[in-house]
Parts: C-alpha cells; sequence; structure tokens
C-alpha cells in the first residue's frame, strides 16, 4: 500500500469524488452494456441489420463487428477516462485550493 | 527448417534476449523485480499489456474462428477486445492508486486478512495455470510449424515447449518486470507488425473486404466433416436453415452470444497477469491513460485478424490449384485446421519468408504471454506466501530469489503438464485444447475474482469473510459448470455450460454481497478509501517528476553554457 498520502485530501472530499466518480462509471458502463446488448436483439428484431448490404457488400451487422464497435469501446474510453481525470481535477487537490486559498485571502482582509 | 524460418527464430530471439538483457532491473529490491521500480510509462506499459494479452488464441485464433464460423467468431475479438472496458472505468486508476505487487495483495491489504489473501493465491495459480499450459501447447505446435524438428531426441512439440519455456523462464528470473516490460513492449510491436505486413500484403494483391464478405456469404458455410468431406453448418439462430459466413448463427444462439460475451469481458479484470501490469504505472491517471491506449490499440489488432480471417476464407479455395501443399491442408478448398488460417495466407503471399513472418508472430504471441503468466505466479508465490507466510523476516535480495526459483519452478510444472496434455489425444473431445482452456481462465477469473474486485474497489462495506465465501462459490460453481459441459452431451444449455460467467459472477457478487452484510468491515476501511479514490500521492508523483526534469533540464543548460 502506498503509504505517502498528501494530506490535501479530506475524507469528505474523496467520497464526493467516488460518489461522482461512480456514478460516470456506472453510466458508461450502463452505454457498454446498451451498446453491446442492441447487437443480439437487432439480429432477431430487425432483418435489415442481417441481409442489407452497405459497404460492399457487408451487412450493417457484419460492419458493426468488425469496425463499429471496435471503434465505440475506443470513444466510450476516452471520453470516461477524460471526465473521470476532470473530476479528480477538480474535485481534489490543487484544483479545489482555490476555493479555500480564497477563503485564507478574505480571512486575510 | 528452412532458412528463412530459421533466421526469422534466431532474430526474434536474440532480440528479444538484447531487450531483456539491457533493461534488466537496475536494484534488487522486490519494487524493482516486481514492478519495474513503479516508472513504466503510458505507451510503454499499453504496448507490454498488449505483449502480455494478445496470447497466441488472439493472434491465430481469432482469425481462425472468423475463418471456420464467420461473423459469430468475430465475437472472440469483440470480447477480448471489450474486456478492457470495464477495466478502464472500475479497475485501472483505483487499483494502482492502492499500489501493492499482485491481485492476493491487494485484496488481502484492502480487507485486512490474510486468509483472503492465501484463498486469492488459489484462486489466481488456478487461472495462471488454466491460461499457462495452453500457451507451452501453443509453443509446441508453433515450433512444429516453425522449425518442424526436435533436438536431443525430442519431437518437434516437445522442443518447442521445453526451448521456449526455458527461454522465457531464463528471460523473466534474470530480467524482472523491467525487462520484461521491454520485451513484451517490443514483441508486441512485432506481432502488430506482422498482423500489418500481411494485412497490407493481402490488400495489395487485390482483395476487397467488402466484396469477399458478400461473395462467400452467397453459398452456405461449409466446414470439414469427421467422413473426410465438407458439412454445412447449422444455424443456431433459425433452425432448419443454413449458417451464412455474413450472417450470426453459425455458432452461437442469442444466449450462447451474450455468456461468450459476458465470460470474455468480464474475465479480464480478474487475469492477474494483465491486473499486475497496472502496478507498474507511476500513477492513477497513467494507468487510466494507458488502459486508454490499449482499448485503441486492441481495437485495431482485432479488426485486422477479423478482416484476415475474412480474407483466408475467400482467397485459399482458389489458391489450391496454384499452390499444390495446400492439397494436404485442406478438404474442398477449406482447410482442416482453421488455426492455420494466417500461416497459409502469409505462405501463399510470402512463400517460406511469410510462413516464417507469421509463424514467428504466433511464437511471439505464445512467449510475451507466458512472461507475463511467470512474472504473475511469482509475485503471488515470492511475495504473498513466501514473504508473507514463509519468511516474514526476508531479506530484499532473499525475496528476490524466491521470486526467481518461484518463476522457473512455475514454468517447469506448465512445461510438463503442457508435454503430458498432447493436442491430438483431445482431438475427439474439443475442437482445440488451446482455445478451450484459455476460456476456462477467463471463466475462472470472471467468476470468483472480478465481482469480488469490483466490490472491494467500489463498496466500503466489503469483508474478509464476504471476500472468501464469494471466491469460493465462485471457483466451485465454474469448476462444476465447465465439467457438466464438457463431460455431459445432449445439455440444453452447452454454450452456458462453457462460458459460465453468466450465471457464476451474479452468484459470486450475491454470496459476498450477504456474507458481507452479516460480518464488520475493516476498521481502516476509510484510509484505504482515500488511499484508492484519493489523488494525493499521484499529485506528489506528478511534483516530483515535474522537479527531477526541471532539475535535468537546469544541468544541461548549464553544461551547454560550461561547454561555450
Amino acid at each position: 500500500m502506498d503509504d505517502d498520502v498528501g494530506t490535501r485530501d479530506t475524507p469528505a472530499e474523496v467520497d464526493a469524488t467516488f460518489r461522482t466518480l461512480r456514478r460516470v462509471a456506472v453510466g458508461y458502463f450502463v452505454v457498454f452494456l446498451l451498446g453491446v446488448a442492441a447487437f443480439p436483439v437487432l439480429t432477431l428484431t430487425l432483418d435489415w441489420w442481417s441481409q442489407a448490404r452497405l459497404v460492399g457488400g457487408m451487412s450493417p451487422g457484419f460492419l458493426v463487428a468488425a469496425f463499429g464497435l471496435y471503434g465505440f469501446f475506443a470513444v466510450l474510453g476516452i471520453a470516461a477516462a477524460r471526465l473521470s481525470s476532470a473530476v479528480e481535477h477538480r474535485m481534489l487537490g490543487e484544483a479545489a485550493q482555490p476555493a479555500d486559498d480564497t477563503v485564507d485571502e478574505e480571512d486575510a482582509r | 527448417m528452412t532458412l528463412a524460418s530459421g533466421l526469422t527464430l534466431t532474430v526474434v530471439l536474440a532480440l528479444v534476449s538484447v531487450v531483456a538483457l539491457v533493461m534488466r532491473p537496475r536494484g534488487t529490491s522486490t519494487v524493482d523485480f516486481y514492478l519495474a521500480g513503479q516508472r513504466v510509462g503510458v505507451a510503454t506499459n499499453a504496448w507490454a499489456i498488449c505483449g502480455d494479452y494478445f496470447s497466441a488464441a488472439s493472434f491465430l485464433g481469432v482469425a481462425a474462428a472468423v475463418y471456420a464460423t464467420g461473423l459469430d467468431g468475430a465475437w472472440y475479438a469483440v470480447g477480448f477486445a471489450a474486456g478492457f472496458v470495464p477495466v478502464l472505468l472500475f479497475v485501472a486508476a483505483p487499483l494502482r492508486r492502492f499500489g501493492e505487487f499482485s491481485i492476493p495483495d491487494f485484496l488481502g491489504r484492502r480487507l485486512g486478512s490474510e486468509r483472503v489473501r492465501l484463498v486469492a493465491v488459489g484462486v489466481v495459480q488456478l487461472v495462471i495455470l488454466s491460461y499457462l499450459v495452453p500457451q507451452t501447447v501453443g509453443s509446441g505446435i508453433t515450433w512444429e510449424l516453425l522449425v518442424g524438428q526436435g533436438v536431443a531426441g525430442l519431437s518437434p512439440y516437445a522442443t518447442g515447449i521445453v526451448v521456449s519455456t526455458a527461454v522465457v523462464a531464463a528471460l523473466v528470473s534474470f530480467g524482472g518486470m523491467r525487462g520484461t516490460t521491454w520485451t513484451q513492449a517490443v514483441q508486441f510491436l512485432l506481432l502488430l507488425g506482422a498482423l500489418l505486413w500481411l494485412a497490407a500484403t493481402v490488400i495489395g494483391e487485390g482483395f476487397h473486404y467488402g466484396d469477399a464478405v458478400e461473395q462467400i456469404s452467397t453459398a452456405p458455410l461449409g466446414n470439414p466433416a469427421p467422413d473426410g468431406g465438407l458439412a454445412t453448418e447449422p444455424n443456431a439462430l433459425h433452425p432448419g436453415e443454413p449458417a451464412v459466413f455474413g450472417e450470426p448463427g453459425a455458432r452461437y444462439d442469442v444466449l450462447g452470444q451474450i455468456a461468450l460475451m459476458v465470460t470474455l469481458a468480464m474475465g479480464t479484470a480478474g487475469l492477474p497477469h494483465v491486473m499486475n501490469r497496472y502496478f507498474t504505472s507511476p500513477t492513477g491517471s497513467a494507468a487510466r491513460t494507458t488502459t486508454v491506449w490499449v482499448l485503441c490499440l486492441a481495437g485495431v489488432f482485432y479488426a485486422v485478424a477479423v478482416m484476415l480471417g475474412t480474407a483466408a476464407r475467400e482467397i485459399v479455395p482458389g489458391a489450391v490449384a496454384d499452390n499444390p501443399w495446400l492439397d494436404e491442408l485442406t478438404v474442398d478448398g477449406v482447410l482442416t485446421v482453421p488455426e492455420h488460417a494466417l500461416p497459409v495466407l502469409g505462405r501463399i503471399y510470402g512463400g517460406d519468408a511469410g510462413l516464417g513472418v507469421v509463424a514467428a508472430g504466433a511464437l511471439i504471441a505464445v512467449l510475451s504471454t507466458i512472461a507475463g503468466l511467470l512474472l504473475a505466479a511469482a509475485a503471488s508465490w515470492g511475495h504473498d506466501v513466501y514473504e508473507r507466510h514463509l519468511n516474514p523476516r526476508a531479506t530484499q535480495r532473499q525475496a528476490v530469489r524466491a521470486g526467481r526459483i518461484t518463476t522457473l519452478v512455475t514454468a517447469g510444472t506448465a512445461a510438463g503438464i503442457g508435454l503430458v496434455l498432447r493436442p491430438e489425444a483431445f482431438a475427439a473431445s474439443t475442437p482445440s485444447i488451446v482455445a478451450t482452456m484459455v476460456t476456462w481462465a477467463f471463466a475462472v477469473a470472471g467468476s470468483a475474482l472480478t465481482p469480488v474486485f469490483l466490490l472491494s474497489i467500489w463498496w466500503r462495506r466489503t469483508t474478509a469473510a464476504g471476500a472468501v465465501a464469494g471466491m469460493t462459490t465462485g471457483v466451485v460453481v465454474v469448476i462444476a459448470m465447465l465439467t457438466a459441459g464438457t463431460v455431459a452431451d445432449g445439455s440444453p444449455w452447452p454454450d452456458l455450460l462453457l462460458a459460465p460467467t453468466l450465471l457464476a459472477a451474479p452468484l459470486t457478487t450475491v454470496v459476498t454481497v450477504v456474507v458481507s452484510r452479516s460480518t464488520a468491515p475493516p476498521p481502516d476501511v476509510e484510509r484505504s478509501w482515500l488511499i484508492m479514490h484519493g489523488t494525493a500521492a499521484d499529485r506528489h508523483t506528478q511534483a516530483l517528476a515535474r522537479l527531477v526534469l526541471a532539475e535535468s533540464r537546469r544541468r544541461r543548460r548549464e553544461v551547454r553554457r560550461a561547454r561555450r
């Protein structure tokens, strides 16, 4: 366990960040599940999905399995990572300091 | 062995050995040996994770699955790639921030229990062995293909297992995590290079992906049958109709497709050799960014592998007339062993050199995965058992030596089992012992480890008793379902039994939650939360890195001034 934990993260700050990050992770995971689960649902319900021909001779289903889902995972991953990092940056540490600094400055005045 | 094959093999082994030698650990501490000093950069770690993760099952197996079952085979590729989405969302950053040596170490410290640590060691070893043995079998098969000759009276298959396991065990025990990281990174780049070369060659020779899918989807999908002819694949989605290459149904019904996806996607977060790599990142943020890189690289790798499986299906039948050596590998233009799809494409377009490049790629995939698995085994035996229980007063030197000895013993055990498990002995009961055992590893990891892992990171109330009960339930249910699926004929849900995570993971979760609710959580859970979900340590590391960078720039400026 890394014992070198800075003192600037208070339990309240970390708890708020944890709850926000959990919402972000669960939200993106639901999108991930919907994206993946849509494939078998469309296969069963929509003939166009398996039998239409779009690019060259590929059906929409083949296109999604061959390229689309990897792109979907990458975009989802980039968006989730950016949002999670932004949440941590705004709610913890240096970016959380200006509020305290402001208070200090106001106190000083 | 042709000159081209021998040259390829020599170059690959020499390159990997030189990298391991140059990048050997600089210190003798366990942090250096197991975690490469926790200073592995984002790109290097992403390449190394890919080298670790893309085994022969990814390199040869995905193309083979697509070749044999069309669109349904692509689900292996999608499942392997999808596994890193849960890792990114739930595991990477908090796992690194907690900063341990292994999965058992993480669970043991987080839940404050040595019993959890030891149960986790047992589960991790089960996963490692299930993953390691098929890799050694794969190395034997690849040696047969690439070299075709044995040494010291051994068969080519046995020689492949002994040589590859010995080389990797020596490199890992010598190079530790630092050397292994760089060899895996180089191995991944070579592997990706081999795949992209083959794709570029096939496209350059006039292959059109869309047209090929349309053309081979006009007839029912046929594969070699035991009677020596071709048999049309039945359609699992529309019984009574033949399966078609470009449409789903050649292998899985809806339940089977979902069960496979869940097993592969959940399993990744519990694979010890992949998760251990996250401990080598300098910060939690770096671990998260590394996973984004892995997701993008996996997308490219698997998309190309799926395309090449399609290319083999279209190209091989037309190539039989011009390539007489294909006669003994095919039945009416269809390969009898689907795993030959990529090597055959390599030989059609590149001759012996092309075959050498693809076979070397397969050998690289096997070697780099064996290396990661041996290190994970060393970390869990050497750190979690030897340092914590057998010799708690061990010096750093003794602990590192224990890790090295563990590496050699684990490699010897896996090689021994691989030598006994001749693939042809299992041909009647399973289409591929390699693919089957890798799926077992994903099933055990996803059912017994991943749920407990996720709950420990995201649910404060998780307790040691809950984790032990959950992991035990997961292992028992998975072994029972896999045994039933392998032994029992005529089961109504064969795909669910052979990809059991869909049922086993929720059971593990329920048992862990119920038992945890009836027991007291560890007393220092708030401290664990501060470390896992806070970023103070990340900021401290980044500030130190900025200072070091500024200092080195200042020194360079001073040196330049002094020279003037």
